[in-house]
Protein backbone atom coordinates (compact mmCIF):
# COMPACT_ATOMS: atom_id res chain seq x y z
CA UNK A 1 0.00 0.00 0.00
CA UNK A 2 1.38 3.11 -0.96
CA UNK A 3 0.63 5.43 1.72
CA UNK A 4 2.22 8.62 0.99
CA UNK A 5 -0.11 8.48 -2.28
CA UNK A 6 -2.53 7.67 -0.10
CA UNK A 7 -2.51 10.38 2.39
CA UNK A 8 -1.80 13.22 -1.06
CA UNK A 9 -5.22 11.54 -2.04
CA UNK A 10 -7.00 11.78 1.14
CA UNK A 11 -5.72 15.00 1.57
CA UNK A 12 -5.15 14.06 5.20
CA UNK A 13 -2.17 12.72 7.49
CA UNK A 14 -2.06 8.93 8.47
CA UNK A 15 -1.39 8.33 12.07
CA UNK A 16 -2.91 4.96 11.95
CA UNK A 17 -3.30 2.29 9.17
CA UNK A 18 -3.91 -1.95 9.95
CA UNK A 19 -5.43 -4.64 7.82
CA UNK A 20 -9.16 -5.57 9.47
CA UNK A 21 -10.01 -7.92 7.79
CA UNK A 22 -8.48 -10.26 5.01
CA UNK A 23 -11.76 -11.73 3.21
CA UNK A 24 -11.22 -14.07 0.22
CA UNK A 25 -12.75 -11.09 -1.50
CA UNK A 26 -12.16 -7.76 -0.38
CA UNK A 27 -9.93 -6.15 2.21
CA UNK A 28 -10.59 -3.90 5.21
CA UNK A 29 -7.89 -1.74 6.33
CA UNK A 30 -8.59 0.72 9.52
CA UNK A 31 -7.22 4.14 8.96
CA UNK A 32 -6.88 6.51 11.58
CA UNK A 33 -6.28 9.93 9.93
CA UNK A 34 -6.04 13.81 10.35
CA UNK A 35 -8.47 15.79 8.13
CA UNK A 36 -8.98 19.21 8.57
CA UNK A 37 -7.10 19.56 12.62
CA UNK A 38 -10.01 16.44 13.21
CA UNK A 39 -9.01 13.05 13.85
CA UNK A 40 -11.00 10.67 12.25
CA UNK A 41 -11.49 6.64 12.38
CA UNK A 42 -12.45 5.68 8.61
CA UNK A 43 -12.21 2.09 6.92
CA UNK A 44 -10.57 1.43 3.77
CA UNK A 45 -12.30 -1.25 1.65
CA UNK A 46 -10.60 -2.61 -1.40
CA UNK A 47 -10.54 -5.68 -3.69
CA UNK A 48 -7.92 -8.51 -2.84
CA UNK A 49 -6.02 -10.85 -5.12
CA UNK A 50 -8.94 -13.56 -5.97
CA UNK A 51 -12.53 -11.40 -6.70
CA UNK A 52 -15.21 -13.49 -7.91
CA UNK A 53 -17.14 -12.48 -10.72
CA UNK A 54 -20.43 -12.54 -9.64
CA UNK A 55 -19.49 -10.10 -6.72
CA UNK A 56 -20.26 -5.97 -7.46
CA UNK A 57 -17.16 -3.65 -7.94
CA UNK A 58 -16.27 -1.28 -5.17
CA UNK A 59 -17.62 1.39 -6.97
CA UNK A 60 -21.09 -0.61 -7.40
CA UNK A 61 -20.72 -0.92 -3.59
CA UNK A 62 -20.30 2.62 -2.56
CA UNK A 63 -23.38 3.60 -4.08
CA UNK A 64 -25.27 0.46 -2.79
CA UNK A 65 -24.39 2.22 0.59
CA UNK A 66 -24.98 5.76 -0.24
CA UNK A 67 -28.04 4.35 -1.17
CA UNK A 68 -28.61 2.04 1.43
CA UNK A 69 -27.30 5.23 3.72
CA UNK A 70 -30.33 7.45 2.36
CA UNK A 71 -33.26 4.91 3.15
CA UNK A 72 -32.15 4.64 6.87
CA UNK A 73 -30.12 1.47 6.99
CA UNK A 74 -27.75 1.23 9.57
CA UNK A 75 -24.28 1.11 7.93
CA UNK A 76 -20.82 2.58 7.86
CA UNK A 77 -21.09 6.03 6.53
CA UNK A 78 -19.58 6.19 2.60
CA UNK A 79 -17.70 8.87 2.53
CA UNK A 80 -15.50 9.24 -0.61
CA UNK A 81 -14.69 6.68 -3.94
CA UNK A 82 -11.89 6.14 -5.73
CA UNK A 83 -11.53 4.56 -8.80
CA UNK A 84 -7.98 5.94 -10.19
CA UNK A 85 -5.80 2.64 -9.89
CA UNK A 86 -2.83 4.48 -9.44
CA UNK A 87 -3.57 5.76 -6.36
CA UNK A 88 -2.92 2.29 -4.05
CA UNK A 89 -3.49 -0.13 -7.18
CA UNK A 90 -6.88 -0.82 -7.02
CA UNK A 91 -10.00 0.92 -6.45
CA UNK A 92 -10.95 1.58 -3.10
CA UNK A 93 -13.65 3.40 -0.86
CA UNK A 94 -13.64 5.06 2.40
CA UNK A 95 -16.64 4.83 5.03
CA UNK A 96 -16.74 6.09 8.54
CA UNK A 97 -15.53 2.98 11.28
CA UNK A 98 -18.10 1.66 13.27
CA UNK A 99 -17.73 0.09 16.67
CA UNK A 100 -19.10 -3.12 17.27
CA UNK A 101 -19.15 -7.66 17.39
CA UNK A 102 -19.54 -9.03 13.73
CA UNK A 103 -18.03 -12.57 14.62
CA UNK A 104 -20.83 -14.91 14.37
CA UNK A 105 -20.05 -17.67 16.62
CA UNK A 106 -19.91 -15.15 19.49
CA UNK A 107 -22.91 -12.76 18.13
CA UNK A 108 -24.91 -16.17 18.04
CA UNK A 109 -23.69 -16.99 21.86
CA UNK A 110 -24.17 -13.63 23.48
CA UNK A 111 -27.79 -12.99 25.40
CA UNK A 112 -26.97 -9.14 26.43
CA UNK A 113 -25.90 -7.98 22.46
CA UNK A 114 -28.39 -5.53 21.15
CA UNK A 115 -30.60 -5.39 24.23
CA UNK A 116 -30.56 -9.47 23.97
CA UNK A 117 -32.16 -12.06 21.43
CA UNK A 118 -35.76 -10.35 20.91
CA UNK A 119 -34.26 -6.82 20.62
CA UNK A 120 -31.73 -7.82 18.07
CA UNK A 121 -33.85 -10.17 15.46
CA UNK A 122 -36.56 -7.09 15.83
CA UNK A 123 -33.96 -4.49 15.16
CA UNK A 124 -32.77 -6.93 11.75
CA UNK A 125 -36.28 -6.69 10.62
CA UNK A 126 -36.84 -2.92 10.87
CA UNK A 127 -32.72 -3.06 9.46
CA UNK A 128 -34.53 -5.33 5.95
CA UNK A 129 -37.67 -3.40 5.97
CA UNK A 130 -35.50 -0.30 5.16
CA UNK A 131 -33.13 -1.88 2.32
CA UNK A 132 -36.43 -3.26 0.79
CA UNK A 133 -37.82 0.33 0.83
CA UNK A 134 -35.38 1.14 -2.29
CA UNK A 135 -37.54 -0.57 -4.91
CA UNK A 136 -36.80 -0.43 -8.81
CA UNK A 137 -36.09 1.70 -11.07
CA UNK A 138 -33.14 4.18 -9.07
CA UNK A 139 -31.26 6.13 -11.54
CA UNK A 140 -28.49 6.23 -9.11
CA UNK A 141 -28.11 2.17 -9.51
CA UNK A 142 -28.18 1.85 -13.44
CA UNK A 143 -25.54 -1.31 -12.27
CA UNK A 144 -28.21 -3.45 -11.39
CA UNK A 145 -29.99 -3.69 -14.32
CA UNK A 146 -33.51 -4.85 -14.95
CA UNK A 147 -35.18 -6.79 -12.15
CA UNK A 148 -36.27 -10.59 -12.97
CA UNK A 149 -39.29 -11.04 -14.13
CA UNK A 150 -39.36 -14.02 -11.88
CA UNK A 151 -36.99 -14.34 -9.16
CA UNK A 152 -37.60 -17.91 -8.35
CA UNK A 153 -37.17 -19.46 -11.86
CA UNK A 154 -34.21 -17.26 -12.76
CA UNK A 155 -32.69 -18.29 -9.32
CA UNK A 156 -33.29 -21.86 -10.19
CA UNK A 157 -31.94 -21.40 -13.72
CA UNK A 158 -28.77 -19.97 -12.40
CA UNK A 159 -27.98 -22.23 -10.22
CA UNK A 160 -27.98 -24.94 -12.55
CA UNK A 161 -25.88 -23.15 -15.05
CA UNK A 162 -23.45 -23.40 -12.56
CA UNK A 163 -23.59 -27.09 -11.89
CA UNK A 164 -23.14 -27.94 -15.28
CA UNK A 165 -20.15 -25.98 -14.93
CA UNK A 166 -18.55 -27.81 -12.27
CA UNK A 167 -16.52 -30.95 -12.68
CA UNK A 168 -18.89 -33.51 -10.43
CA UNK A 169 -22.84 -34.44 -10.64
CA UNK A 170 -24.57 -33.13 -7.90
CA UNK A 171 -27.43 -35.13 -6.98
CA UNK A 172 -28.62 -33.79 -4.19
CA UNK A 173 -28.45 -30.59 -5.03
CA UNK A 174 -30.50 -31.32 -8.18
CA UNK A 175 -32.78 -32.90 -6.32
CA UNK A 176 -33.30 -29.65 -4.34
CA UNK A 177 -33.63 -27.88 -7.28
CA UNK A 178 -35.96 -30.01 -8.82
CA UNK A 179 -38.08 -29.43 -5.92
CA UNK A 180 -38.10 -25.87 -5.59
CA UNK A 181 -38.32 -25.66 -9.37
CA UNK A 182 -42.02 -27.34 -9.15
CA UNK A 183 -42.94 -25.48 -6.18
CA UNK A 184 -42.14 -22.47 -7.67
CA UNK A 185 -44.09 -19.28 -6.16
CA UNK A 186 -45.66 -16.90 -8.38
CA UNK A 187 -43.37 -12.99 -8.75
CA UNK A 188 -44.28 -10.75 -6.09
CA UNK A 189 -42.84 -7.83 -4.44
CA UNK A 190 -39.48 -6.35 -6.78
CA UNK A 191 -37.09 -5.27 -3.83
CA UNK A 192 -33.46 -4.49 -3.35
CA UNK A 193 -32.04 -7.52 -1.96
CA UNK A 194 -29.10 -7.59 0.40
CA UNK A 195 -28.17 -11.01 -0.82
CA UNK A 196 -25.77 -11.75 2.29
CA UNK A 197 -28.09 -10.18 5.10
CA UNK A 198 -26.93 -12.49 8.04
CA UNK A 199 -25.27 -13.33 11.19
CA UNK A 200 -21.40 -12.10 10.27
CA UNK A 201 -22.37 -9.30 8.18
CA UNK A 202 -23.97 -7.24 10.57
CA UNK A 203 -22.17 -5.57 13.29
CA UNK A 204 -23.76 -5.30 16.72
CA UNK A 205 -22.82 -3.54 19.87
CA UNK A 206 -24.90 -3.80 23.33
CA UNK A 207 -26.89 -0.72 22.61
CA UNK A 208 -27.56 -2.17 18.76
CA UNK A 209 -27.09 -2.52 15.10
CA UNK A 210 -24.15 -0.85 14.55
CA UNK A 211 -23.87 -1.70 11.01
CA UNK A 212 -24.93 -3.73 8.15
CA UNK A 213 -22.11 -4.98 5.76
CA UNK A 214 -20.41 -6.59 2.98
CA UNK A 215 -23.27 -5.06 0.27
CA UNK A 216 -21.07 -6.74 -2.42
CA UNK A 217 -24.06 -9.18 -3.64
CA UNK A 218 -27.25 -6.69 -3.74
CA UNK A 219 -29.79 -6.99 -6.04
CA UNK A 220 -33.15 -6.93 -7.91
CA UNK A 221 -35.05 -9.64 -5.59
CA UNK A 222 -38.04 -11.01 -4.04
CA UNK A 223 -37.69 -9.48 -0.16
CA UNK A 224 -38.41 -13.11 1.03
CA UNK A 225 -35.28 -14.51 -0.20
CA UNK A 226 -33.18 -12.46 2.18
CA UNK A 227 -35.52 -13.53 5.12
CA UNK A 228 -34.84 -16.98 3.66
CA UNK A 229 -31.17 -16.51 3.95
CA UNK A 230 -31.31 -15.22 7.25
CA UNK A 231 -33.03 -17.60 8.68
CA UNK A 232 -31.18 -21.28 6.86
CA UNK A 233 -30.19 -23.40 8.94
CA UNK A 234 -26.75 -22.93 7.71
CA UNK A 235 -26.25 -19.46 8.91
CA UNK A 236 -27.28 -20.00 12.55
CA UNK A 237 -23.69 -20.62 13.45
CA UNK A 238 -24.85 -23.49 15.99
CA UNK A 239 -27.11 -20.46 17.27
CA UNK A 240 -30.41 -21.37 19.25
CA UNK A 241 -32.21 -19.12 17.59
CA UNK A 242 -33.75 -19.50 13.99
CA UNK A 243 -33.22 -15.85 12.84
CA UNK A 244 -29.85 -15.90 12.31
CA UNK A 245 -29.08 -18.18 14.89
CA UNK A 246 -29.83 -15.51 17.21
CA UNK A 247 -33.79 -15.21 18.54
CA UNK A 248 -37.37 -16.41 17.50
CA UNK A 249 -39.23 -15.69 14.20
CA UNK A 250 -42.46 -13.99 15.98
CA UNK A 251 -40.64 -10.60 16.98
CA UNK A 252 -38.32 -10.44 13.65
CA UNK A 253 -41.28 -10.98 11.59
CA UNK A 254 -43.21 -8.73 13.28
CA UNK A 255 -40.96 -5.63 13.30
CA UNK A 256 -40.59 -6.25 9.58
CA UNK A 257 -43.84 -6.26 8.51
CA UNK A 258 -44.54 -3.28 10.96
CA UNK A 259 -41.68 -0.84 9.77
CA UNK A 260 -42.50 -2.24 6.07
CA UNK A 261 -46.01 -3.01 5.48
CA UNK A 262 -45.19 -5.85 3.85
CA UNK A 263 -46.23 -9.42 4.68
CA UNK A 264 -44.12 -12.31 5.40
CA UNK A 265 -45.42 -15.17 3.57
CA UNK A 266 -44.03 -18.24 5.48
CA UNK A 267 -44.20 -20.54 2.79
CA UNK A 268 -42.17 -18.21 0.61
CA UNK A 269 -39.76 -18.43 3.10
CA UNK A 270 -39.58 -22.12 3.41
CA UNK A 271 -38.76 -21.94 -0.07
CA UNK A 272 -35.50 -19.55 -0.30
CA UNK A 273 -34.38 -21.38 2.84
CA UNK A 274 -33.86 -24.43 0.64
CA UNK A 275 -32.40 -22.12 -2.04
CA UNK A 276 -29.95 -20.63 0.49
CA UNK A 277 -28.37 -24.19 1.32
CA UNK A 278 -28.17 -24.92 -2.20
CA UNK A 279 -26.91 -21.82 -2.88
CA UNK A 280 -24.28 -22.09 -0.24
CA UNK A 281 -23.67 -25.41 -1.61
CA UNK A 282 -22.62 -24.04 -5.11
CA UNK A 283 -20.51 -21.34 -3.81
CA UNK A 284 -18.65 -23.82 -1.05
CA UNK A 285 -17.61 -26.28 -4.30
CA UNK A 286 -16.62 -23.14 -6.13
CA UNK A 287 -14.42 -21.86 -3.32
CA UNK A 288 -13.04 -25.24 -3.14
CA UNK A 289 -12.48 -25.73 -6.40
CA UNK A 290 -10.10 -22.43 -6.11
CA UNK A 291 -7.55 -24.82 -4.09
CA UNK A 292 -8.26 -28.02 -5.82
CA UNK A 293 -7.07 -26.62 -9.07
CA UNK A 294 -3.51 -25.06 -7.92
CA UNK A 295 -5.18 -21.60 -8.43
CA UNK A 296 -5.32 -21.01 -4.34
CA UNK A 297 -3.58 -23.08 -2.50
CA UNK A 298 -5.54 -22.10 0.72
CA UNK A 299 -6.52 -24.68 4.12
CA UNK A 300 -9.84 -22.51 4.39
CA UNK A 301 -10.96 -23.17 0.90
CA UNK A 302 -9.95 -26.66 1.16
CA UNK A 303 -12.08 -26.72 4.17
CA UNK A 304 -15.07 -25.01 2.54
CA UNK A 305 -15.49 -27.99 -0.10
CA UNK A 306 -16.42 -30.37 3.06
CA UNK A 307 -18.91 -27.82 3.86
CA UNK A 308 -21.16 -29.34 0.86
CA UNK A 309 -22.29 -32.85 2.52
CA UNK A 310 -23.76 -30.99 5.98
CA UNK A 311 -25.83 -28.40 2.73
CA UNK A 312 -26.86 -31.48 0.91
CA UNK A 313 -28.52 -33.09 3.92
CA UNK A 314 -30.11 -30.12 4.65
CA UNK A 315 -31.41 -29.53 1.58
CA UNK A 316 -32.64 -33.40 1.52
CA UNK A 317 -34.13 -33.09 5.06
CA UNK A 318 -35.97 -29.75 4.55
CA UNK A 319 -37.45 -31.07 1.14
CA UNK A 320 -38.54 -34.26 2.76
CA UNK A 321 -39.94 -32.94 5.81
CA UNK A 322 -42.13 -30.14 3.22
CA UNK A 323 -43.28 -33.30 1.56
CA UNK A 324 -44.27 -35.43 4.50
CA UNK B 1 2.33 -62.67 11.21
CA UNK B 2 3.05 -61.59 7.50
CA UNK B 3 4.87 -58.07 6.88
CA UNK B 4 3.40 -55.78 4.36
CA UNK B 5 6.60 -53.72 4.44
CA UNK B 6 5.12 -50.55 5.86
CA UNK B 7 6.36 -49.74 9.45
CA UNK B 8 3.66 -49.09 11.84
CA UNK B 9 1.95 -46.96 12.73
CA UNK B 10 -0.28 -46.43 9.69
CA UNK B 11 -1.98 -43.31 8.10
CA UNK B 12 -4.74 -43.62 10.79
CA UNK B 13 -3.05 -43.76 13.80
CA UNK B 14 -0.46 -41.27 12.74
CA UNK B 15 -3.58 -38.42 12.14
CA UNK B 16 -4.62 -39.17 15.43
CA UNK B 17 -1.83 -39.07 17.76
CA UNK B 18 -0.72 -36.46 15.92
CA UNK B 19 -3.91 -34.21 16.07
CA UNK B 20 -4.07 -35.12 19.62
CA UNK B 21 -0.86 -33.15 20.15
CA UNK B 22 -2.09 -30.55 18.32
CA UNK B 23 -5.74 -30.31 20.17
CA UNK B 24 -3.73 -31.00 23.48
CA UNK B 25 -0.13 -29.69 23.66
CA UNK B 26 -0.10 -26.48 20.84
CA UNK B 27 -3.64 -24.92 20.10
CA UNK B 28 -3.93 -24.23 24.33
CA UNK B 29 -0.73 -21.64 24.14
CA UNK B 30 -1.90 -20.40 20.98
CA UNK B 31 -4.29 -16.83 20.57
CA UNK B 32 -5.47 -15.21 17.19
CA UNK B 33 -4.99 -16.14 13.99
CA UNK B 34 -2.96 -18.87 14.66
CA UNK B 35 -4.66 -20.45 16.79
CA UNK B 36 -7.59 -20.35 13.66
CA UNK B 37 -5.60 -21.51 11.80
CA UNK B 38 -4.64 -24.11 14.24
CA UNK B 39 -8.21 -25.27 14.48
CA UNK B 40 -8.36 -25.33 11.47
CA UNK B 41 -5.48 -28.13 10.84
CA UNK B 42 -7.16 -30.07 13.24
CA UNK B 43 -10.46 -29.83 11.75
CA UNK B 44 -8.63 -31.11 8.28
CA UNK B 45 -6.62 -33.64 9.91
CA UNK B 46 -10.05 -35.04 11.68
CA UNK B 47 -11.82 -35.43 7.98
CA UNK B 48 -9.08 -37.27 6.69
CA UNK B 49 -9.06 -40.02 9.59
CA UNK B 50 -12.71 -40.43 8.83
CA UNK B 51 -11.88 -40.29 5.18
CA UNK B 52 -9.65 -43.63 5.78
CA UNK B 53 -12.17 -45.74 8.06
CA UNK B 54 -15.89 -47.27 7.83
CA UNK B 55 -17.62 -43.94 7.05
CA UNK B 56 -16.15 -44.12 3.48
CA UNK B 57 -17.96 -48.06 2.45
CA UNK B 58 -20.54 -46.28 3.62
CA UNK B 59 -20.26 -43.39 0.71
CA UNK B 60 -19.34 -46.05 -1.92
CA UNK B 61 -22.04 -48.34 -1.15
CA UNK B 62 -24.84 -45.23 -1.18
CA UNK B 63 -23.18 -43.98 -4.30
CA UNK B 64 -23.45 -47.87 -5.70
CA UNK B 65 -27.33 -47.51 -5.23
CA UNK B 66 -27.78 -44.34 -7.04
CA UNK B 67 -25.99 -46.42 -10.32
CA UNK B 68 -24.80 -43.80 -13.15
CA UNK B 69 -25.35 -40.24 -11.26
CA UNK B 70 -24.86 -38.44 -14.24
CA UNK B 71 -27.95 -39.87 -16.07
CA UNK B 72 -29.74 -39.65 -12.70
CA UNK B 73 -28.93 -35.86 -12.14
CA UNK B 74 -30.48 -35.23 -16.11
CA UNK B 75 -33.63 -37.87 -15.26
CA UNK B 76 -34.32 -35.50 -11.96
CA UNK B 77 -33.98 -32.34 -13.80
CA UNK B 78 -35.95 -33.62 -16.65
CA UNK B 79 -38.69 -34.50 -14.39
CA UNK B 80 -38.49 -37.97 -14.28
CA UNK B 81 -38.32 -38.58 -10.26
CA UNK B 82 -41.00 -36.26 -9.38
CA UNK B 83 -43.14 -36.56 -6.82
CA UNK B 84 -45.89 -39.20 -7.64
CA UNK B 85 -43.37 -40.85 -9.82
CA UNK B 86 -42.94 -44.30 -9.31
CA UNK B 87 -39.30 -44.38 -7.33
CA UNK B 88 -39.72 -41.10 -6.01
CA UNK B 89 -39.52 -42.20 -2.27
CA UNK B 90 -36.52 -44.48 -3.21
CA UNK B 91 -34.34 -42.55 -4.69
CA UNK B 92 -35.33 -39.46 -1.93
CA UNK B 93 -34.19 -42.02 0.87
CA UNK B 94 -31.14 -42.99 -1.47
CA UNK B 95 -30.15 -39.31 -1.53
CA UNK B 96 -30.55 -38.86 1.63
CA UNK B 97 -28.81 -41.48 2.74
CA UNK B 98 -25.89 -41.02 0.60
CA UNK B 99 -25.83 -37.20 1.82
CA UNK B 100 -25.95 -38.97 5.81
CA UNK B 101 -22.91 -41.16 4.65
CA UNK B 102 -21.09 -37.85 3.62
CA UNK B 103 -21.64 -36.32 6.51
CA UNK B 104 -20.48 -38.66 8.70
CA UNK B 105 -17.00 -37.92 6.98
CA UNK B 106 -17.18 -34.23 6.58
CA UNK B 107 -19.51 -32.77 9.18
CA UNK B 108 -20.42 -35.81 11.31
CA UNK B 109 -22.36 -32.86 14.10
CA UNK B 110 -24.69 -32.22 11.36
CA UNK B 111 -25.83 -35.90 12.07
CA UNK B 112 -27.20 -35.07 15.85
Amino acid sequence: MDKPALAAWLGAEITGMALLSGGAIQQNWALDVLAGGQAQRWVLRTDAAATLAVSRSRAEEFHLLRAAHAAGVTVPEPLRLCTDRSVIGAPFFIMRRVDGLAAAHRVVRSETLAGGRQALVAALGRELARIHSIVPPRADLPFLGEPASDPCRRFVAAMRVLLDAGRLPRPMLEWGLRQLEISAPPPAATVLCHNDFRTGNYMATEAGISGILDWEFAAWGDPHEDIGWLCARCWRFGGPGEVGGVGPRAPFVAAYEAASGRRVDPARVAWWEIAAAIRWAVVAIDQAERHISGAEPSLELALTGHIVPELELDVMRAVMARAA
Amino acid sequence: MSWDGHEAPDTRALLEIARTTLMEAVIPALTGDARFKALMVANAMAIARREDGPAAAAVHAAVRELGDVAALCAAIRAGAHDPGSADHDRIAASLRALAEARCRISAPKALG
